[in-house]
């Protein structure tokens, strides 16, 4: 269970609050659609808690723990796959994992083990000799999803990780994520895929200016569009629009 | 490519720096009084090693020609006369005329040169008036005009015995390490840059690591690579360069100090660079900045053109540049025989230095991964 109450976090370049007390509870197991247009805070609620910017004390808990006070511990059993593509390119992809294993503290045997069901979940043993800078778009995800599954992680982040990848990869990707949670692994997703999330999460927030516009199960929110005279095929973006609005944010 | 920058520098620069080899001078001389004392001078002139007397003419247009043209470097005119009037109450100015090239430190040592040989005929002649007019030769027998040459050879011994003048190797081979090594930042700074921008340091934040670990990550590598960098250059200077027609580089006594100095220069320009890698916000700026501050701290410290050729001002300001630092105690080592007491102060300000870089690499970081 993650319990997020009031969490506010400013940037020290940028006036406004990037987060402005959001509050929310993500249930363990969950697989958890983060929603919001650029710039709405998913990105900044993910650094924070992944702990690539400080979480502020309190704000936070992660089963029961308090986010700030057990940062290391929390780490260790937790993972971010970043939207960008967080690798060395000049380095092998087996080398890529090899390096964040033993940046991970593994060592000798266990990492040797960790990296090949890496290669194997990710689909990538064929590849692991390859280049990372010479993969195609659809292989750098992978490996970008890959080195987040080195410590098997009980809690993953992930941050838009279908950006720019062809049906296919997609379609493999989607299904791993349904494989890792049904692992057990609490899953935190973030799209601007709204079929993705449709089709992946049981609970959905939708983020914008730092704060939560709406937080539920899918179907209950997916109801509320509907009485609206919504579109079910379409009902997410709908909903997703309405709440957001249409005006362009870039 | 720093290292055949060292060599190509050296062999090219091998005449600037040639304490020990001759001062090519030439000149020429128009001789319209024809004298003694005349010829004296001459012989004087033509007798020191680093002049070469140009072809002789009695043609003065042809000799000023020849100056103007820079054929010689000076052209001496003793005026008709000049012997006879010597000791008179109206004596005759030799003439000195330099080439448009010849620089100003150059003409002010010819013209040294020539007053001390007109004094040496000048009191020559006295010193034969002197005895006659006392009619006791035994009298004057003390006034030795060779003793001059004796005494003031031993301010000049004293000089050397202090230790050579850098050799083109000596001056070259540090002054360009120590550049090189400072351009390391363009690398590791763009790499740092891109690393950033693609998320990488985000997710070994997020993996536990501390941010003291990444930026110890990038230091102790590109220190290997600089370590790696000078033995090479090092070793071109000793083994290459003499191979290649110039002067072997001296490493001195102390093979301590100079891996004190080594150590010292390349953690404070990797330092340095971690610095500009932080503050840039794209690669294009760390390498215009990199490229820009150290060309300035290149020249200010001695690297470019000697610091002791440099206006007061400049050698002042020159005394900010941790390249300046870096030179001097690799001259010190190099030059003067120095041990670690004698580079221990310089290598303690650049490590103070590095460590001051580092601190505000740290700072910077963190301020940038928190927005």
């Amino acid at each position: 269970m993650i319990e997020v109450k009031s969490l506010r976090f400013s940037y020290p370049s940028s006036p406004a609050p990037a987060l402005d007390g959001v509050s929310l509870r993500i249930p363990k197991g969950a697989l958890y659609g983060l929603l919001g247009p650029n710039g709405s805070g998913k990105t900044t609620f993910l650094s924070l808690l992944s702990g690539i910017l400080p979480p502020p004390p309190g704000a936070i808990a992660v089963d029961g723990q308090d986010l700030s006070a057990h940062l290391r511990q929390i780490q260790a059993r937790s993972a971010l796959v970043p939207q960008e593509l967080a690798f060395y390119p000049r380095m092998s992809v087996q080398e890529n994992l090899e390096f964040f294993a033993g940046a991970r503290g593994y060592s000798g045997e266990d990492a040797r083990s960790r990296v090949d069901e890496a290669l194997r979940l990710a689909a990538l043993a064929p590849n692991r000799g390859q280049r990372a800078e010479h993969c195609s778009g659809g292989l750098k995800r992978r490996l970008n999803i890959a080195i987040g599954l080195l410590n098997r992680p009980s809690l993953l982040l992930l941050d838009e990780p279908t950006v720019g990848i062809d049906p296919q990869s997609r379609n493999f990707i989607l299904q791993g994520v349904r494989d890792i949670h049904a692992a057990g692994t609490t899953v935190i997703y973030t799209s601007h895929y709204m079929e993705e999330v449709q089709a992946l999460c049981d609970t959905v927030a939708v983020l914008d200016h730092g704060r939560v516009l709406a937080e539920g199960p899918l179907d209950s929110l997916l109801g509320d569009a509907a009485l609206d005279g919504g579109d079910r095929a379409r009902g997410l973006e709908q909903l997703f629009l309405t709440l957001t609005r249409s005006d362009l944010r870039d | 490519m720093p290292t055949a920058f060292i060599l190509i520098m050296s062999l090219a620069m091998r005449g600037l720096f040639a304490s020990h080899g001759r001062v090519a001078v030439s000149w020429a001389l128009l001789d319209q009084d024809r004298s003694g004392a005349s010829a004296e001078l001459a012989g004087r002139l033509a007798r020191r090693p680093d002049f070469r007397r140009a072809a002789a003419s009695a043609d003065p247009a042809a000799l000023q020609q020849l100056v103007r043209s820079g054929g010689v470097q000076f052209l001496v005119t003793i005026p008709s006369g000049f012997g006879r009037a010597m000791r008179t109450a109206r004596p005759l100015a030799l003439g000195l005329a330099a080439a448009p090239d010849v620089e100003p430190v150059l003409v002010r040592l010819f013209d040294a040169c020539l007053r001390e040989d007109t004094a040496k005929v000048y009191l020559g002649g006295a010193m034969q008036e002197l005895a006659a007019g006392l009619g006791d030769p035994s009298a004057v027998k003390g006034l030795r005009l060779e003793n001059i040459d004796v005494l003031v050879a031993g301010p000049a011994t004293a000089g050397a015995a202090a230790g050579p003048s850098p050799s083109a190797v000596q001056q070259n081979v540090p002054a360009w390490l120590i550049f090189a090594m400072f351009f390391i930042a363009i690398p590791l700074s763009n790499t740092w840059v891109q690393e950033r921008s693609q998320g990488t340091y985000g997710r070994l934040l997020s993996l536990g690591l501390p941010r003291w670990k990444l930026l110890l990550g990038k230091l102790l590598p590109y220190l290997a690579v600089n370590l790696a960098q000078a033995a090479l250059m090092l070793a071109v200077g000793v083994w290459l360069v003499p191979r290649l027609g110039g002067d072997a580089l001296d490493l001195g006594r102390s093979p301590w100090a100079l891996a004190l100095m080594v150590l010292a220069v390349s953690f404070a320009a990797v330092s340095y660079a971690l610095l500009i890698a932080n503050l840039a916000r794209s690669s294009e700026q760390a390498s215009l900045f990199t490229g820009v501050s150290n060309l300035l701290l290149a020249v200010l410290g001695g690297v470019m053109v000697p610091r002791f050729v440099m206006p007061a001002a400049l050698q002042a300001a020159g005394n900010l540049s941790p390249m300046a630092w870096g030179l001097d105690g690799f001259l010190d080592v190099f030059l003067r025989q120095g041990g670690l007491a004698q580079v221990a102060p310089r290598a303690g300000l650049l490590a103070a230095f590095g460590c001051l870089s580092l601190a505000l690499a740290a700072r910077v970081f963190t301020r940038h991964q928190r927005g």
